[in-house]
């Protein structure tokens, strides 16, 4: 266990445990783009820049991967980790000038606009954090995206530019897309969802009952590999949306309808 | 595309990932370019996915993934070559034979590459061609070597003709 | 002289055998003749000249053993092809393929000087016959050069008859590894990669870090553009890199090594490829070396083509399969690296000091060079200066006596403006800094540093903008696109130098450069991005007036920023033979025959064609 004094608050953490760990703990907010609890990290974003106390000089680390491993103090609010956290931010308002998500947290942090012009031509509006990719990759298990090319004209694409054919269109990687950029769109004429902009479509199954979308075909067809039934009595079983089930489920035990609730599948909000 | 191939230099690295830049390097020299199929399969036999492979493949310089020229033709574009007008050398080539850096001409001769310090800055600038150094070059020496390579593959045709 | 046979050493005794067996074979008043076949040389035909040799050696029928051999870079790779004659040492540059027969003729069996191939003081216009005579080679300390161009790299003989692997057999028989710690810590040496890190320091902190196995690797991606210290070691000396890095791993506890060569180093990766195969071959690789209960094997990984991977980090990641990206260094890579395993890491020219450190003593190693950095450094002198190559030299030198008294001074009777340092984490250093003692701390004081020991000299008509943005245009290249600062950061910089050097500056330029190179060394994930902006802001610091100029008046004063100057035309000196009227593509330029012509300045593009096709030298750049 070690003691983290953060903007002169303690607070005792365990080994290993990060400096956004103790920051949270202390309720102390740390702006953060690219770290997701969920899948590794990789720190690409920079944003969360804090000022570790080395006695004479202070050091600026990334609050979301330092490893806290003895007692140490971190300043969140001083001078320079702030104006380096503004210029972090301006920069990434210059590359994705168009996400909504990053203004709302441009403006929580009092970054107002950027001084500086787009630049790049590429991926638009992209801030290359790598939460699709690592989600798809450690989390789904497809590797259906990947980060191409170096540098600046980077882009996250399926292999070769062309249609993903691991993708199962499970929408994960619009769920932990910071910026908006990854949408998924329900093309109601065919049945299909698609994940935008990656071009992948798949068909999508629906309700029995309600008709509302439920999950992809590759969806169920990955979850069926997991599970040790028929196809067909699976199939049976995920015919129905949540709530219809949950209708269902408490018709038949003789309760009252219980309050239905709309899911809406295409936004993944309740 | 015999996947004997594939197989073959898979187990000449013990099928060991650490070694999968060197195994792609290897490809390269047998196809003279990363063909997507060998990809695929290369994804297959060591169970990596394709976006790791092809990432890989899109982010080291040497990696190609088109066919290439006949001739390799690179120029060193390190400081002490671009101080000496390595620059002027490759918008020459370029202008003459209707190609960007990084791309071979309509007729497969050459494939243009610039690289990053060849490390025989005492002969600046620097041009290889298909491995074999030539220094001082200028825009026109440059462009005379290349046409040399143009007369060379004619009377070749010819000769097969 | 060759090895019969390929017996195993089995113990120090044996190699020590095997040493005396091979010095009785030499002949100390043979003949031979040493061709360099290092990169340079071998890019103006040396191994032709090396076959013709050996053929005439070869049909040579005096009686006298004559030996053609081929050696490594000897660094004055501008002068090559360079070839050495003994006895006597006699050193001829610039040596052709009709020269071969004179040569050997003269020379070789008569004993006799070929004047017009020794070197020439170009202002004295005396010759010099030997290496020692010449003012490129009498200031220089050769250490890790000294068997640069004596030894044949590819062959394990000659590195054993000049003592080769000493170091190792005295290392394992009597050394344990802590003493070996200690005396690498008396000498006092320092990572010769840029980072500048005690060497001991970083050994002992793997040695005692937990995990197994444990690594030592040799950073062979020598990327700085105009540095190629490293190649030359590892293509002249390659034994000795390998030596370093046995004896490194003994004293870590380390049982796999890897050299990681940067893919445009063919020749390196060759000779190294060859001397691992043959220690292997003698045992002095592999299980139980002499005799020892110490087993180590290296490997060679080439790069595939990333300035990136230069960084330990993503060195590492690339020798995992994966894309060359740096990560976190919070937990250092001496106790999780590759493979999350203790990793040590040290560039080649560290390595290749070993064998010499343990077999003359720390203590020597530190009599030589200044309080914060002992021994010496290879540095590539490069550029505008009249002597260029490769010079090895103790630390404490001035910039000063390398520049004019190695190198000669600046070419073509023109003016020192400065010398880039440090490749593209380094700056640029002006002449009012000439006596800088060069070492790790005092050219980082002076806004620079000394990095792997790139120096290119610039002389008076070089644009420092240009320069700054060129760096920044390599670096934007080579970024590997993970981080934001770094990503973005050069991106914008380079951005708004093209704007600079295409006379679209703005006020506040300035002020904004410094502001983004500021960001990008607090918050870039690497020290690619970290020190990114060193040459921006180092010519901002020394040249600022240059910047202003381009920016206030849109003019380039070193003429080399297209259509920031004009191109003239000198009346006294056209001989109005109407060639640069002709090729003009927007028409610019009028005059009868025989008049001088003159450029209309509102139609010139200036594109400079005029310039490239007068023959008169009579246009000018204002």
């Amino acid at each position: 266990m070690s003691i983290v004094t953060i903007d002169g608050v303690k607070v005792e953490v365990e080994a290993e445990a990060t400096i956004l760990d103790a920051a949270r703990k202390a309720g102390i907010w740390i702006p953060t783009l690219c770290y997701n609890p969920s899948v590794s990290n990789l720190a690409t974003c920079r944003l969360c820049m804090v000022e570790l106390d080395h006695g004479e000089e202070g050091q600026l680390v990334t609050a979301c991967n330092y490893p806290v491993r003895r007692d140490i103090v971190v300043s969140v609010s001083s001078n320079r980790a702030k104006q380096a956290r503004r210029g972090v931010m301006e920069l990434l308002l210059a590359r994705a000038p168009e996400s909504e998500q990053l203004k709302e947290l441009a403006r929580r942090m009092g970054v107002e606009g950027t001084p500086y012009p787009t630049v790049t031509e590429s991926q638009h509006n992209c801030v290359l954090c790598g939460l699709c990719t690592s989600v798809c990759e450690e989390v789904i298990g497809c590797s259906a995206i990947g980060f191409t090319g170096r540098g600046v004209d980077r882009i996250v694409a399926p292999p070769f530019h062309l249609t993903a054919e691991e993708c199962i269109a499970c929408g994960a990687c619009a769920a932990v897309c910071p910026v908006g950029t990854i949408e998924v769109r329900i093309h109601e004429s065919t049945g299909e969802a698609e994940i935008s902009p990656f071009k992948a479509r798949a068909k999508l199954l629906v309700c029995k009952e309600c008709g509302a979308n439920l999950v992809t075909e590759p969806v169920i067809r990955q979850m069926f590999d997991k599970v040790k039934i028929e196809w067909e009595e699976f199939r049976k079983r995920a015919s129905l949306c949540p709530a219809c089930r949950r209708k269902r489920s408490a018709e038949a035990l003789g309760l009252v309808a219980a309050k239905s609730r709309e899911v809406n599948f295409a936004s993944g909000k309740d | 595309m015999p996947s004997e191939i594939i197989q073959e230099i898979v187990s000449r690295y013990e099928g060991d990932i650490g070694m999968l830049i060197p195994m792609m390097q290897d490809l390269q020299v047998e196809f003279g370019y990363l063909p997507a199929e060998a990809l695929h399969r290369l994804s297959k036999q060591l169970e990596l996915p394709l976006t790791r492979i092809y990432g890989v493949a899109t982010f080291y310089s040497s990696f190609r993934l088109t066919p290439r020229g006949r001739h390799e033709v690179t120029l060193c574009m390190g400081t002490v070559c671009y101080l000496k007008g390595a620059g002027r050398i490759s918008e020459v080539i370029c202008g003459e034979y209707q190609i960007e850096p990084g791309g071979t001409t309509s007729d497969r001769l050459f494939t243009l590459q610039a690289v990053n310090c060849v490390g025989a800055c005492a002969l600046a600038p620097v041009m290889i061609i298909d491995g074999r150094y030539h220094d001082h070059v200028t825009p026109e020496s440059a462009l005379k070597i290349i046409h040399g390579l143009q007369a060379e593959s004619e009377t070749a045709e010819k000769g097969a003709e | 002289m060759t090895l019969s046979g390929s017996k195993v050493i089995e113990s120090p005794a044996d190699l020590e055998d095997l040493r005396e067996k091979l010095r009785k074979q030499l002949k100390p008043s043979a003949k031979s003749v040493r061709v360099c076949i290092g990169t340079g040389c071998a890019a103006k035909g040396a191994r032709r000249l090396y076959e013709l040799f050996l053929q005439a050696a070869g049909e040579s029928g005096n009686g006298v053993e004559i030996e053609a051999k081929c050696v490594g870079c000897h660094g004055f790779c501008e002068r090559g092809p360079i070839v050495v004659v003994q006895p006597g040492n006699i050193f001829y540059q610039g040596v052709e393929e009709q020269d071969v027969g004179e040569i050997f003729r003269e020379t070789v069996i008569g004993g006799r000087i070929v004047e017009r191939l020794l070197y020439e003081d170009y202002i004295t216009g005396e010759k010099a016959r030997t290496a020692d005579e010449i003012d490129f080679y009498k200031a220089q300390m050769r250490i890790v050069l000294a068997e640069n161009g004596s030894i044949d790299p590819t062959s394990i003989e000659d590195y054993l008859v000049s003592g080769g692997y000493s170091a190792l057999a005295r290392v394992l028989r009597t050394m344990d590894p802590e003493q070996i710690i200690a005396e690498v810590d008396r000498s006092g040496l320092r990572g010769r990669g840029g980072g500048g890190f005690p060497t001991a320091r970083k050994w002992r902190s793997c040695r005692g870090a937990e995990g197994s196995p444990k690594y030592v690797i040799c950073n062979g991606d020598e990327g700085d553009p105009g540095a190629f210290m490293d190649r030359s070691i590892m293509e002249g000396n390659p034994h000795a890199v390998l030596e370093g890095m046995i004896i490194g791993a003994y004293a870590i506890g380390a049982s796999q090594g890897y050299i990681y060569v940067r893919n445009e180093y063919p020749l390196a990766v060759d000779h190294l490829s060859r001397a691992i195969s043959r220690i292997r071959d003698l045992g002095l690789l592999g299980e139980k070396i002499l005799d020892s209960s110490f087993s180590f094997d290296i490997r060679i990984n080439r790069g595939g083509g990333a300035f990136v991977c230069g960084e330990s980090t993503a060195l590492m990641a690339s020798l995992e399969g994966r894309v060359g990206e740096p990560r976190a260094k919070y937990v250092h890579t001496v106790e999780s690296g590759l493979n999350s395993k203790p990793s040590n890491l040290n560039n080649v020219e560290t390595w290749a000091n070993i064998p010499a450190i343990i077999n003359r003593g720390g203590e020597w190693f530190s009599s030589i060079g200044t309080q914060s950095s002992k021994g010496t450094k290879v540095f590539s002198l490069v550029g505008n200066v009249e002597n260029t190559g490769l010079v090895e030299v103790p630390m404490g030198i001035t910039l000063r006596e390398i520049i004019y008294k190695i190198g000669g001074g600046i070419k073509d009777g023109k003016s020192f403006k400065a010398v880039q340092t440090g490749g593209p984490s380094g700056g640029c250093i002006p002449a009012a800094h000439l006596d800088v003692r060069v070492d790790f701390d005092e050219l980082t004081k002076l806004g620079s540093m000394m990095g792997s020991g790139g120096m290119i000299v610039m002389d008076q008509d070089t644009c420092m903008v240009n320069i700054a943005r060129y760096f920044l245009s390599f670096l934007k290249d080579e970024s590997c696109g993970k981080c934001t600062p770094c990503r973005e950061g050069i991106s914008q910089m380079l951005h708004i130098l093209d704007r600079i050097t295409h006379g679209e500056g703005e006020t506040g330029d300035l002020e904004k450069l410094e502001s983004l190179a500021e960001l990008l060394t607090e918050t870039a994930l690497c020290a690619l991005g970290k020190t990114a902006a060193n040459p921006i802001l180092s010519t901002i610091r020394y040249f600022r007036a240059e910047f202003e100029e381009h920016i206030r008046d849109r003019h380039c004063p070193a003429k080399v920023c297209r259509g920031l100057f004009l191109y003239e035309i000198d009346p006294e000196l056209c001989t109005g033979c109407g060639i640069c009227k002709k090729n003009c593509p927007a028409e610019a330029i009028s005059g009868e025959r025989r008049k001088p012509h003159v450029i209309d300045q509102t139609k010139c593009t200036k594109c400079g064609i005029c310039l490239e096709k007068c023959t008169f030298n009579s246009i000018l750049k204002v």
